[in-house]
């Protein structure tokens, strides 16, 4: 008996149809997996399970029952919990008040029960083994991927029945990820089920006793995981064959130094930091997520207070600040790590997130060329096929990955050499994630010298012509040729320096 | 044009609902519809449109602009004690002041966007120094009559056309230009939409600020010498009005008051729907006091109806009108 049917479900927005006719079917005790390709209606799907998007049409079945959820919070109570790969966490509360948000133990006079509150909270980390972060930290003050760890307490909290994870590993680092990935087969392990959407396809084989497959709105395969392939998968979801998805290693490397960056420190995270890039070089910059890697890329692009030497093609810079950063072809641009709060203004167009570092490439005197404009988009959501209805769709209705590759095109049209690309396939699916390995390298092949973090380990390792390895906000070293493999990363994160 | 109204459907809200008004009106005074009356009513809402045009930059950007009353008088009193009645100092009195005001509007842009403070405190701090500074400065002396030369932009006509009519004009031409057409303008919509993400893409957020703020207080000089003219005087304390209408016509006009949306084609609308109904109130015949709460409490439904719960309705609206049933949950965006 499946605990979850959903048939003929269809939602449209506007115009776009982002589900027709999807079917889903999943039974209690498996981790299912959730697949297809950026905008293929995933997230819509499991926000409509989820209570947080109305269905047009569909019937859903849970629990031998139907259902219909009318906001979140019913969804809650009937045992459907998720995290939403859009986080949703209040910046201003602490962990323990996000994860209680509303549920929160009141006393008799409607006060919140503090010590209540960090007691279940405690035993909540307890239970699942959550990695350490302090109950009473403000949410604000976290990175990224400790969000996230919050957004997957925050659900558990609620101990529901479903426990819906959309790309919940995207930001997370290996260590994270192993946690969530033994969490997620446990709690299906105890009968529940747990429907888990991701873009990396070694994590879905490593958990996921089935899969179902959505392309267009619809869904197009369902399988026990085991009786396919990677390939096979792959092209259910793209609907046509892919021929890899790392580029040919190419040393495109020339002797000219793009950066030349000696004794760079920021604070307390980022401490006397010298390396090299390169013309035409692809660096990857390793090491364990929290230690300086964030801090380099911004200290680079000139975001915060930094010390030391850096040197942009052979010239100091000596202002430092995103404007000095994108001077156009001689300057250096950022993707940066977060997507929403510091990639795009989610309540304007594409075009205008597109544009908005050129400004001066399609304006004469401080008048704007809406022509001049218009071509530059069309070129650019052309050449990454960025799936919009129109250059005016607004950038925070597109789908995750469509939106990270409105992130990515903004900087490629300031056409600056140097790209400093912070995880820049977070949430991005295979296809596409072999259309960027492709790019960098097309992209170095041409002259550019690339800075390149993921927190997807193989891809540093597949893509990067050397990888830079920071421990404690230093380098740790700069593997090389043969000594670059997940392994050799590892090692020399966690080697004692004395 | 389609384009943009479908973009700026709050800015639609705001003209109905100043046709709604007009209408209204002229059903409580038959003749208002007059030439006369629309006359007054543009003049009106000119005062309004123009104080309301640099707080129309300043909350798109993000900021507001709480200095414009004292800005607004000061050019005013100074004005009129600097040209003593006469019309030959205003050629270089007008200019004067209208830079004075800039650069106390480049102030409030400094103080927020170079040194961090909050625009609620800078713009206030500013006021109060201003109306301070002014009362130390005059002593209390009444201030002297307007010059002909103002009174004739206030209140004066080029044919039937009032003079401050064809001033709002240009500058809502001018304005509008420079939110849609402009680099200036673009930014300025990203550092309101978020500040972080426009740091992040290299707009020049300082500048940006600080241009909108010089904006705000060069229209509340101009707004506070034209003023002059209409009353035929300066007097203390007759910018303070304009503090508040300035804002709410920005919001009737569609802006979100958090910055990032908005249109100065909004705000006239605004200015409009404001000087209407201000018009339209004393037909009631209530208390001088209990006018002030119907205006007040007027005003904050408008500003409420012209935000959120408005488009909500809307949609239900055209649910019902499609023959579908009316969805009452709202999306989450
Ligand atoms: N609020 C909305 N308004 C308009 N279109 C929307 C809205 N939400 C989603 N869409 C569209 O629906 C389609 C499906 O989006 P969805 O977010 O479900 O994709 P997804 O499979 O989760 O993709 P990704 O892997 O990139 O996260 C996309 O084309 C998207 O642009
Ligand atoms: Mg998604």
């Amino acid at each position: 008996m499946d605990l979850l049917q959903a048939s003929a479900v269809s939602k449209r927005y506007g115009g776009i149809a982002a589900l027709s006719g999807a079917e889903f079917h999943a039974a209690a005790g498996e981790v299912h997996a959730l697949l297809g390709e950026n905008g293929a209606g995933k997230s819509t799907f499991i926000q409509i399970l989820a209570g947080a998007v109305r269905p047009d049409e569909g019937m859903i079945n849970f629990d031998g029952a139907p259902f219909r959820a009318a906001n979140p919070s019913a969804a809650q109570a009937a045992g459907i919990s998720a995290v939403f790969q859009e986080l949703s966490l209040i910046p201003d509360l602490t962990v323990e008040q996000n994860i209680w948000f509303r549920h929160e133990w009141r006393s008799p006079l409607r006060m919140i029960r503090r010590k209540a509150l960090r007691e279940k909270t405690l035993e909540l980390f307890a239970r699942y083994a959550f990695p350490a972060i302090a109950p009473d930290q403000e949410v604000r003050r976290l990175t990224l991927a400790d969000r996230q760890v919050v957004e997957i307490a925050k659900a558990l909290a609620r101990d529901p029945k479903v426990l819906i994870l959309d790309e919940a590993t995207s930001s997370l680092a290996p260590r994270e990820t192993e946690w969530l990935l033994g969490l997620a087969t446990r709690f299906a392990g105890e009968g529940r089920l747990v429907i888990y959407i991701s873009h990396r396809l070694q994590e879905v084989r490593q958990v996921a006793k089935r899969v179902t497959v959505f392309r267009n709105g619809q869904t197009v395969a369902a399988h026990d995981t085991a009786s396919v392939s990677d390939d096979e998968i792959i092209t259910e979801m793209l609907g046509r064959r892919m021929e890899r998805l790392y580029p040919e290693r190419r040393d495109t490397a020339t002797a000219k130094l793009a950066l030349k960056v000696r004794g760079l420190s920021a604070g307390s995270r980022l401490r006397d930091v010298d390396f090299d890039l390169r013309e035409g070089e692809v660096l990857g910059v390793g090491g364990l997520q929290g230690h300086g890697q964030r801090e380099l890329f911004q200290a680079l692009f000139g975001i915060g207070k930094s010390r030391g030497s850096i040197e942009l093609w052979g010239r100091e810079m000596t202002a430092r600040g995103p404007r000095q950063a994108l001077t156009g072809r001689d300057g250096i641009a950022l993707v940066p790590e977060d997507r929403r709060g510091q990639g795009l203004l989610l309540s304007k167009s594409v075009r205008e997130n597109l544009t908005l570092a050129v400004i001066p490439r399609f304006s004469s005197g401080g008048i704007l060329s809406a022509r001049r404009e218009k071509a530059l988009v069309a070129e650019m959501m052309t050449f990454l096929r960025i799936k919009a209805k129109t250059p005016d769709q607004v950038a925070g209705t597109l789908s995750g990955g469509n939106q990270q590759k409105v992130v990515f095109g903004k900087m490629l049209l300031t056409e600056a050499r140097v790209l400093l690309l912070f995880d820049p396939t977070r949430g991005v699916d295979v296809g596409t994630k072999g259309e960027i390995f492709t790019l960098m390298r097309d992209l170095a092949a041409k002259g550019y010298a690339i800075l390149f973090y993921s927190s997807d380990q193989p891809e540093l390792v597949h893509v990067a012509d050397r990888v830079a390895v920071m421990q404690n906000g230093r380098m740790a070293a700069i593997l090389e040729g043969a000594g670059i493999s997940e392994d050799g990363i590892l090692r020399a994160a966690m080697i004692e320096k004395h | 044009m389609t384009l943009f109204l479908a973009r700026h459907r709050a800015i639609l809200l705001a003209y109905l609902g100043m046709i709604v008004l007009l209408a209204l009106t002229s059903f409580f005074s038959p003749g208002f519809l007059a030439g006369s009356h629309l006359r007054t009513l543009t003049v009106l809402a000119a005062f309004i449109g123009i104080v309301a045009l640099g707080q129309t930059f300043v909350i798109i950007g993000g900021g507001i602009d709480l200095s414009l009353p004292w800005v607004l008088n000061c050019a005013a009193i100074l004005m009129t004690l600097i040209a003593k009645g006469q019309d030959g100092p205003l050629l270089w009195v007008i200019p004067l002041l209208l830079v004075a005001g800039a650069f106390i509007g480049a102030i409030n842009g400094i103080g927020i966007a170079v040194f961090g403070v909050p625009p609620i405190i800078m713009t206030l701090a500013v006021n109060v120094i201003l109306q301070g500074g002014i009362l130390v400065y005059t002593g209390g002396t009444p201030p002297a009559t307007a010059p002909q030369l103002v009174q004739f932009l206030a209140v004066g006509r080029i044919g039937p056309i009032p003079v401050v009519a064809v001033i709002w004009l240009i500058l809502a031409v001018a304005a509008s230009f420079l939110l849609s057409k402009t680099a200036f303008g673009r930014q300025l919509y990203a550092v309101g939409t978020s500040a972080a993400v426009a740091e992040f893409s290299g707009v020049p957020i300082v500048r940006t600020s600080v241009l909108a703020y010089t904006l705000s207080g060069f229209t509340a000089a101009l707004a506070g010498m034209l003023l002059t003219g209409y009353s035929a005087q300066a007097y203390l304390g007759m910018g303070d009005p304009y503090l508040f209408t300035s804002i709410a016509a920005v919001a009737i006009g569609g802006a979100s008051i958090l910055g990032g949306s908005g249109h100065y084609i909004g705000t006239i609308a605004g200015a409009f729907v404001l000087t209407i109904l201000t018009g339209l109130l004393p037909a009631l015949n209530l208390s001088n006091g209990a006018l002030l709460i119907v205006y007040g409490v007027v005003i904050l439904v408008t500003v409420s109806l012209a935000s959120e719960a408005f488009s909500d309705l809307a949609a239900a609206l055209r649910a019902v009108l499609r023959g579908g049933r009316a969805t009452a949950g709202k999306e989450p965006s």
